[in-house]
């Protein structure tokens, strides 16, 4: 009984969204190791967070990050005096891909200061489940840093990308309109057989009216033309 | 009458409807007028085409036809026959690029005579006079494995193969010509002592063979239906106990081959005979023709210090034929090499010669015995790898007035005092072109300047041998060439670092390519408009070059500097005074068979320029998905952007994303599901952001795409239908700006994706290259030119490639002027711009801007070269050609001379009147 329980729900869940258009062959989960340049002892780079995806079809996340100290502000303030990147390195696994790839992003320092340590991380899926990219720009937020007891909070949006399917020429519905036109002109042939002068009567009163209105008004020119 | 107008109204509406409803008729009509043909009498006025046939592999003279002429086949599957008197072009055959389109042998008595292909072969005989394929046969081998060893010649009638065996035997087949039919069967000669290093003197084959220090030399004519071999120690011949053979070229009439660089050997008699002939050079090219009357050797070699030699000598004797000899250092001509030869006796029993020269540059010569050139052909332009226009400089006349105004400071007495020098240039000026007798040209003595439209430039060519060439745009005269043999120009580019615009400084072109053995980089600098080395002259780094680029600033001398990135990620500026000026450079580096794209910002920490690898993306996935770059397109530098968004139907305002740091990419890789796909994704190369991407199933890229303005376009083939797809992006920032007019765009602080409108097309052809036409303020509408494999070039207006193009257009739409969707492009012959010119496998196309808004260049590279000027929009800001000039000053003379006329004739009547 226990082992019939999961195939249903997985059924369920496939119902679900097969609402949604989203063109992915495959699905799985993803964690993208999050690592930064700023306040790290020895090493290059140290840990900052983590993001992970159940579902890539779902593409819900759930995004843990460390509280910058005070140290990480002025390491960050002092790259910012040079007008320097503030770089993440990120680490991308997968169910197919448990080597990980990585990916490298910069902001500049200042501009993440400024914007209250927010940023935005997108990560592009191909359809196959690989990911090209993991990108952090930061948006513009008016608040300042915002300071909690000892420690900042970064504000973090992440959006997973799906690349679309490209259209393909579309000659389906090209063909249907030429159909729908086709039909139109026959339809309209076989209506329209009112006689000519009901159908041409607004052409033909104009032009009777000028030619009564031109006879009338001037008898006299055929006369004077034999002066 | 009220009744009337009730009845009437209704209908008037409607017949306003109907004439709405006629509006994309009419736009539909307009657009048939867009596409540009040219008149009859217009042929070659803009244009020219040069055609070319490549390297020579075999050529052979023709001199049993009334007009004279060299049948040559290439190294790029062409056949063709040069006049003998010109060299141009009488007729020509280009073969397929593939291996089946290879020519194994060419052989010219009576008839023309080829083979070509590779398994299957094909034999076919051409009429040498017109070109025309009388007859043709196919063979095939059954021992494909040593095919490529295989030697093809003709020899009394019949088409022999020799296929040797290292180590084993040699096959030799022989075929009837004219049918096909084989002479017997296969036969098959022992013969265990041959090797790769046999040289073939037809109908000898002759190798070395032996333990070293006891080798024997062999030979065996193959033909003869007795086996017959020579044999004799090596040490007869030669001291040494090595022995290098080596074939004569350029159709030797005797059996002979050249011993270790040395000796030249002629098997006579079944016998080896050592010539008395001394080799001019280790490197000479050798061949034996036949001298009426006594055959004679002729050699050419050139060296570094004294050049072009050419030497021919009695094969009897061994002495120096003094009509034949050339050792001044008339001509230029490195590595050459003999690819044919004709000599006879002129009515005063004099030698008269011609002999056909292969150079390592490509280029051919026809010389005379003293080494006199009668023509040459530069071959090298038929593969075309990099090109560049340049603008001229302006005249000194016009650097005077220049100078003149741009002198800002100064009291207005200096003002005056140059203002009255150069007023006494002018007058100088125009008192000499007075006093120019009529008949000189101006021609031959003024320098190359610019003209009132600035139409007329310079196209800098690079080749894939290393032969760079600066071309007159308009005539396509090559004005002056360079051969740098160590330039490997594998992803070449070159940088137009001060354009002629800044007097007293001439233009400055960078060519960064690599070296032929090191793979590092070499950086060649020139004046593109005389060809003279500059600047850094040829230098050669030790290192390899990942990526370059020029500075946006300019130094003092109004020269942008060039930066390269080693493989190391260090960072060089040339000149090096320039490094302070690096501020906000960015640079990517594209792996093209990883599909990782890493970019870097580069600079400037008060000592030298640093490079920070801030960027890096995995287009393919990860590392192990073998998905592969096919093509990157940037935008051009020089892109201008007229107008920042579309006026639509309802009168409100699409704004474009004009991003000028994107970047499309079009990979492609296998999927597990789909076989194939095509990615093509829009990155910032400045912040590594993917702005837009999409995805093709079952398809396969090719590297054709065209990226301007906010629109982006590629080709790809889809697999499912069997048929080349043009997929079209247009990006866009959606009814609102994001930035305030005027506001610099930053990629670091845009955040904001940008809505992307997408369509695809059915291309019913095969391009083989694509480009969009330059205007200089990109006033002038969007063209994108695609050279079909048919050898057309057709002009497509971006309208029929807009993805906004609605399957049933709405009014508002109509209005816009949005074509209907139809799924296929059109392709007009009226939108082929080379006309009935084809152009046989154009690889790219090149355009430029030129003064005149409405006009852009174009130049189509590949086989052929042509060169033509297109205006998208029209000719709107020049007259057109047929112009009445001459009616327009009459007219406007009698008008000015009526009205005078009438005003006289008018006073005199008021006069009378008042008489009255």
């Amino acid at each position: 009984m226990r082992r019939n329980f999961f195939p249903n729900l997985i059924l369920i869940m496939s119902f679900n969204y097969s609402n949604y258009y989203i063109c992915i062959d495959y699905d799985g989960w993803l964690n993208i190791k999050i690592e930064h340049s700023i306040n790290c002892k020895s090493e290059k780079y140290c840990q900052r967070g983590n993001v992970s995806l159940k579902s890539i079809r779902a593409g819900t996340s759930v995004i843990e990050q460390i509280d910058f100290n005070q140290q990480h502000i002025d390491e960050l303030k002092s790259l910012a005096e040079l007008d320097g990147f503030y770089s993440i390195r990120t680490t991308v696994t997968s169910a197919e891909n448990n080597k990980g790839t990585e990916f490298l992003s910069s902001m500049k320092a200042q501009a993440f200061l400024e914007n209250g340590l927010s940023d935005v991380i997108n990560a592009w899926v191909l359809p196959s489940g690989g990911v090209i990219a993991v990108s952090f720009q930061t948006t513009n937020n008016t608040q300042s840093i915002h300071h909690n007891g000892k420690a900042f909070k970064i504000y973090s949006n992440f959006y997973l990308r799906h690349i679309d399917q490209a259209p393909v020429p579309d000659t389906a519905s090209y063909i249907q309109k030429l159909e729908r036109e086709r039909e139109a002109r026959e339809k309209g042939e076989m209506k329209d057989n009112r006689s000519f002068l009901a159908k041409y009567w607004m052409y033909i009163v104009p032009f009777a009216i000028f030619v009564m209105i031109s006879g009338a008004t001037n008898p006299e020119p055929t006369a004077q033309a034999t002066r | 009458m009220g009744m009337l107008s009730i009845y009437l109204k209704p209908n008037f509406l409607g017949l306003l409807k109907f004439l709405n409803s006629v509006n994309w008729c009419i736009v539909l009509f307009s657009l048939i007028n867009l596409s540009e043909c040219i008149y009859e009498d217009q042929i070659g006025k803009f244009d020219w085409r040069q055609t070319y046939v490549g390297r020579v592999k075999f050529a052979q003279f023709d001199t049993v036809s009334t007009a004279k002429k060299i049948i040559v086949a290439t190294e790029e599957n062409v056949l063709a026959a040069l006049n003998l008197k010109t060299g141009q072009v009488m007729w020509r055959h280009v073969f397929e690029s593939a291996s089946t389109g290879n020519i194994q042998l060419l052989h010219v008595s009576e008839k023309l005579v080829t083979v070509s292909g590779s398994n299957p072969y094909l034999v076919r005989r051409w009429e040498p006079a017109t070109g025309v394929l009388l007859w043709e046969w196919s063979l095939t081998l059954q021992n494909e494995e040593y095919a490529e060893f295989s030697e093809w010649w003709v020899q009394n009638g019949l088409l022999v193969h020799m296929l040797p065996i290292f180590g084993s035997h040699i096959e030799v087949s022989m075929y009837n010509l004219m049918t096909g039919q084989n002479r017997g069967s296969t036969s098959k000669l022992p013969a265990i002592w041959i090797n790769e290093g046999c040289a073939l003197s037809v109908p000898y084959y002759t190798c070395i063979s032996g333990e070293a220090g006891s080798q024997q030399i062999l030979s065996v004519d193959v033909t003869s239906n007795s086996v017959q071999i020579i044999n004799k120690p090596l040490s007869d011949l030669v001291q040494t106990h090595e022995g290098i053979l080596r074939s004569l070229d350029g159709n030797s009439i005797i059996p002979a081959f050249i011993l270790n660089e040395k000796k030249l050997v002629i098997i006579k008699n079944n016998q080896f005979e050592v010539t008395k002939v001394a080799l001019g050079d280790t490197l000479a090219s050798v061949t034996i023709a036949d001298g009426t009357g006594e055959p004679m050797v002729i050699q050419t070699w050139s060296d570094s210090s004294k050049g072009f030699h050419l030497k021919a000598h009695s094969i009897a004797t061994g002495n120096d034929i003094p009509e034949i000899h050339c050792t001044e250092n008339i001509v230029n001509i490195p590595d050459p090499e003999i690819s044919g030869t004709m000599c006879t006796k002129s009515a005063k029993d004099q030698l008269v010669c011609r002999i056909l020269v292969t150079a390592a540059d490509d280029s051919l010569q026809l010389m005379q015995q003293e080494g006199k050139i009668l023509w040459s052909r530069e071959e090298a332009l038929a593969n075309v790898v990099a090109v560049e226009f340049v603008d001229l400089p302006v005249s000194d006349l016009d650097a005077a007035i220049e100078s003149e105004f741009d002198q800002k400071e100064g009291s207005i007495w200096a003002a005056f005092s140059r203002r009255l020098h150069t007023q006494y240039q002018q007058l100088q000026a125009l008192i000499q072109s007075l006093q120019r007798p009529e008949g000189t040209k101006e021609e031959d003595t003024s320098p190359l300047v610019r003209d009132y439209f600035n139409l007329h430039k310079i196209i800098v060519l690079v080749t894939d041998v290393g032969k760079i060439f600066g071309m007159d745009n308009l005539s396509g005269a090559i004005l002056w060439k360079l051969y740098e043999p160590n330039l490997d120009t594998e992803g070449v580019v070159m940088f137009t670092r001060r354009s002629a615009r800044h007097p007293p400084h001439d233009a400055y072109l960078t060519i960064v390519g690599k070296h032929e053995e090191t793979s590092n980089g070499l950086i060649i600098s020139l004046n593109p408009v005389r060809g003279t080395l500059v600047g850094e002259r040829i230098l050669h780094l030790d290192v390899q070059v990942m990526q370059c680029t020029i500075l946006h600033q300019t130094d003092n001398e109004k020269l942008h500097a060039l930066l390269l990135l080693d493989k190391y990620e260090n960072v060089q500026v040339f000149p090096q005074f320039s490094a302070p000026l690096v501020e906000n450079m960015f640079l990517y580096v594209a792996e093209k068979n990883t599909a990782k794209v890493q970019g870097y910002a580069l600079t400037y920490d008060g000592k030298e320029v640093i490079a920070q690898k801030t960027w890096s993306i995995n287009l393919g996935g990860d590392s192990n998905s073998r998905h592969r770059i096919v093509k990157v397109v940037a935008k051009s530098p020089s892109e201008r952007v007229h107008s920042h968004g579309k006026v639509l139907g309802d009168r409100s305002v699409l704004y474009k994303y004009i991003n000028p740091n994107l970047v499309l990419f079009v990979t492609e890789g296998p999927d597990p599901i789909h076989k194939d796909v095509v990615v093509a994704t829009c990155v910032d190369a400045v912040s590594g952001v993917v702005a837009a991407a999409q995805a093709h199933r079952r398809a396969r890229a090719l590297p054709l795409a065209v990226h301007t303005d906010n629109s982006l376009a590629y080709v790809y083939y889809n697999d499912k239908h069997r048929r080349t797809e043009i997929a079209t992006m247009e990006l866009y920032e959606g009814k609102q700006r994001w930035l305030a007019a005027g506001a610099a765009f930053s990629s670091l602080a845009s955040e904001r994706a940008p809505g992307v409108e997408r369509q695809a097309y059915i291309l019913p052809a095969a391009p083989t290259a694509a480009a969009s036409t330059d205007t200089e303020r990109s006033l002038t509408d969007k063209h994108v030119l695609l050279a079909l494999s048919t050898g057309a070039i057709v002009e497509m207006p971006w309208l029929y490639l807009e993805p906004r193009r609605p399957v049933t257009p709405s009014p508002e739409q109509r209005e816009e002027g949005l074509v209907p969707y139809a799924p296929e492009l059109p392709l007009p012959s009226e939108a082929v711009i080379n006309y009935n010119r084809t152009l046989h496998r154009i690889n790219s196309i090149y355009t430029a801007p030129s003064g005149l808004e409405s006009t852009s260049l174009v130049l189509a590279t590949g086989l052929d070269l042509f060169y033509t000027r297109v205006a998208p929009s029209k000719t709107f800001d020049l007259l057109k050609d047929d112009f009445d000039y001459y009616l327009i000053t009459v007219v406007l003379a009698a008008l000015i001379l009526a009205s005078y006329s009438t005003k006289y004739f008018a006073s005199r009547k008021m006069l009378k009147l008042a008489w009255k």
